[in-house]
């Protein structure tokens, strides 16, 4: 069995000669100079893991902070493409004589700090490594998560409370619409409806049915950005990166008996493991829209019964296709946005200040006027959220949500 | 004087590599140097050790300014560029991209990166009449007559003289400016609370920082994400230490204990006691006190207290220290 140093170098450079190192002017010569000694010392056979890790931090501490220097838009991709590098040469480092399983997961967690914060490199060679890392921990396999199936089993018996949903606000249901049909109905006159059936051949609902416990087998040892705080509208909502086991351990089954909410909310984890990404498939009535398929941007939303996404409204049509447990959705059309008190900062001027589900009617006495649809969203069920559509959103139990941004 | 470094040295700019390997690659114990080391003494063409005036340190480079003879500048670091061009350099500011001169009759900006011959951008300043030793008048850098410096084209931004701007530090991406009346104002990027203004948002005009009013402050200093200001000493009771901004590792020095009278913080300060207190990010060794450990209390480098030594100067690199140092039995000059 070749060792996992052989398999990582397979997929390097043959020589330095062939290691690409080129920036623009953004990134100081005395940056790219660090670069290139750890790219020395990578093809080096004398050089001490030790001296290799040292100059790889260099690299991750000097861009770190300038990804930290302004808004996330604004920072040069250059930057992020040297953290990519910073987190190679460290990946390096720790591989090079068999570690053991603390290291293989910490290499796990850098490649995918390089994949969510850097900008690809040498042909996405994170994701390349990483899939080799997470194959290397699965043989040295610990199954040891046999007893979560008896507790992820009691969270399901608990039966969540589903608020009764009135015939004249109910969004309407259709089964298995033909794009003109679904383009001439509620894509033109932007009307809400809910699409049952077509998203059954889907692997997550049959062949790979999807459930903690296969997220966590395909997933569990990678690192993903969590949501935490009942809404993000609150003063100490905040985010924080966590491995899916340790999100699942203390979000979903809640083991350290806390009870703030986690969320792992609007990331694009089918991107970052795309083993995922071939369980689902791109709903076809994306072709009726005006840009390109490649520029849908799929996003996972996975949490425990109870998580909110406060009334807000966003600048793309969405498919929101439920997958696992069921949601409470209300949703208001944007011509009566008036009523419903957007915030006026710059930052949340695309959210209400309104709590839906506990209005205060002496704040927001218009809210009480608003018409609105609302739907329980069950497994199988997708929901058309027309662009700048008001949407709000409650968990009732234990849910895992695809959604679709396309235009 | 003697000046000393600790802190990040991965371009040798505390102290030279001892042993320089064929490939010229950092040797991981001279990366981080985690004890105060004495910077080595720099002789000139005659043979003739020169003092130290000044030093000012970017990430990977260091520049000292010779305090006598041809009073001349010096690099250390990554790539130095000769000397020759500084003779009668009264002020040195250097960036990571930039160093920037200022003489008697002129202020220039060279581009590190490229050996030029001539300044990336200059500008003429009138010639002071008297002593040749003080600066000439508006200049402070990064503060020149009529504006500031910075290290991005155009390189010179205009400041209100109204302001009357005394002194200024530039952070990462926000600026801190203290004025002749002890007003503080701040400008640039928000995010962190590094403005000081109450919220995050970012300010393209210099804004005073309303909650110092009525505190005149002697002097202003800046990180990479937070600002600093002392209070005067001799107005009020003053010598207290304002911090504001980003606290992820611990650089407010909070949470504190409350009553630190900060004899030096992280920017040139005289103190009574000359002793230095560090506090922040500590993973180059750039807190002196001998670890890799962040502290988020100020504590004292107790290498110049062993060393029966008062602390007259400090200055901060981006990840490192230098302080200026004298015996404490020696007369004072």
């Amino acid at each position: 069995m070749a060792s996992l140093w052989s398999k990582i170098s397979a997929v390097l450079p043959a020589s330095e000669a062939d290691f690409p190192l080129q920036f623009s002017d953004t990134v100081q010569q005395s940056v790219v100079e660090v670069l290139k000694w750890c790219r020395r010392q990578l093809y080096s056979g004398a050089t001490s893991p030790g001296q290799a890790a040292l100059n790889a931090q260099i690299v991750l501490d000097v861009s770190w902070e300038k990804l930290n220097m302004g808004t996330w838009r604004h920072v040069d991709k250059e930057w992020r493409r040297v953290y990519s590098y910073g987190c190679l040469f460290k990946v390096a480092a720790l591989c090079h004589e068999d570690p053991l399983v603390e290291r293989l997961l910490q290499a796990v967690r850098t490649c995918d700090l390089g994949l969510l914060m850097g900008a690809a490199i040498m042909d996405d060679i994170l994701q390349v490594i990483v899939r080799i890392l997470q194959s290397e921990i699965r043989r040295s396999g610990e199954e040891e998560h046999q007893r979560d199936r008896a507790e992820v089993k009691r969270i399901k018996t608990e039966s969540p409370h589903i608020p009764e949903i009135k015939d004249e606000c109910a969004v309407p249901r259709i089964k298995c619409p033909s794009l003109e049909t679904f383009k001439t109905s509620f894509l033109i006159p932007l009307r809400p409806v809910i699409l049952e059936g077509i998203i059954d051949h889907w692997p997550a609902l049959n062949k790979h049915p999807w459930s903690v416990e296969y997220l966590r087998s395909v997933a569990g040892c990678r690192t993903v950005p969590v949501e935490v705080g009942s809404r993000y509208t609150d003063e100490n909502w905040s985010q924080t990166l966590l491995t899916v086991d340790e999100f699942i351990d203390k979000y979903i089954l809640k083991k350290d008996g806390g009870n703030v909410s986690g969320y792992l909310a609007q990331h694009q984890l089918f991107e970052q493991v795309p083993e995922l990404k071939e369980d689902i498939r791109l709903p076809d009535y994306c072709c009726l829209g005006e840009r390109d398929e490649d520029e849908v941007t799929v996003n996972a939303w996975f949490g425990p019964g109870g998580t909110v996404s406060p009334l807000h409204q966003d600048p793309q049509h969405n498919f929101l296709a439920q997958v696992v447990g069921s949601k409470y959705i209300r949703l208001y059309s944007p011509e009566d946005t008036d009523r419903l008190y957007p915030h006026q900062s710059q930052l949340l001027h695309n959210t209400s200040q309104v709590e839906v589900e506990s209005p205060d009617f002496e704040r927001f006495p218009e809210f009480a006027v608003a018409p609105y649809l609302e739907c329980v969203l069950w497994p199988g069920d997708v929901l058309f959220i027309p662009v700048r559509h008001w949407h709000y959103v409650r968990s009732l139990e234990l849910s895992f949500s695809v959604s679709f941004w396309w235009s | 004087m003697r000046w000393f470094g600790f802190g990040f040295n991965a371009f040798g700019q505390i102290c030279a590599q001892k042993e320089k390997s064929d490939e010229g690659e950092a040797n991981t114990t001279e990366v981080k140097i985690i004890s105060p080391t004495e910077l080595s003494t720099t002789v000139d063409g005659s043979g003739c050790s020169f003092k130290t005036r000044k030093i000012q340190a970017s990430w990977s480079r260091r520049v000292s300014l010779r305090g006598d003879g041809d009073r001349c500048v010096f690099l250390a670091g990554f790539k130095s560029f000769p000397s020759a061009e500084s003779s009668g350099c009264t002020d040195a500011f250097i960036s990571e991209s930039h160093l920037t001169l200022a003489f008697q009759d002129r202020i220039e900006t060279w581009n590190l990166q490229e050996e030029d011959k001539t300044p990336s951008w200059n500008m003429e300043i009138s010639a002071q009449p008297e002593s040749s030793v003080s600066l000439p008048a508006g200049v402070n850098l990064p503060l020149a007559p009529g504006g500031y410096i910075t290290s991005k084209p155009p390189f010179y931004y205009h400041l209100s003289a109204q302001l009357k701007a005394k002194s200024l530090a530039l952070g990462g991406g926000h600026a801190v400016l203290l004025t002749a009346a002890g007003d503080v104002y701040t400008w640039g990027l928000g995010s962190h609370g590094q403005l000081g203004h109450g919220g995050l948002a970012s300010e393209e005009k210099p804004r005073v920082v309303e909650a110092l009013c009525g505190m005149p402050m002697s002097s202003v200093a800046s990180g990479g994400w937070h600002s600093a200001c002392i209070s005067d000493i001799f107005l009020t009771e003053g010598g207290d230490l304002y911090v504001w901004g980003w606290n992820e590792s611990g650089q407010l020095g909070l949470p504190s204990r409350g009553l630190w009278r900060a004899s030096q913080h992280k920017s040139s300060q005289q103190s009574d006691t000359g002793d230095l207190y560090t506090w922040g990010w500590g993973e180059y060794g750039q807190l002196g006190h001998q670890t890799l450990m962040s502290s988020d209390e100020p504590q004292r480098v107790e290498f110049f207290k062993d060393e029966q030594m008062r602390v007259i100067d400090v200055v901060c690199g981006t990840w490192n220290t230098f302080a200026a140092a004298i015996k404490k039995d020696d007369a004072y000059s």
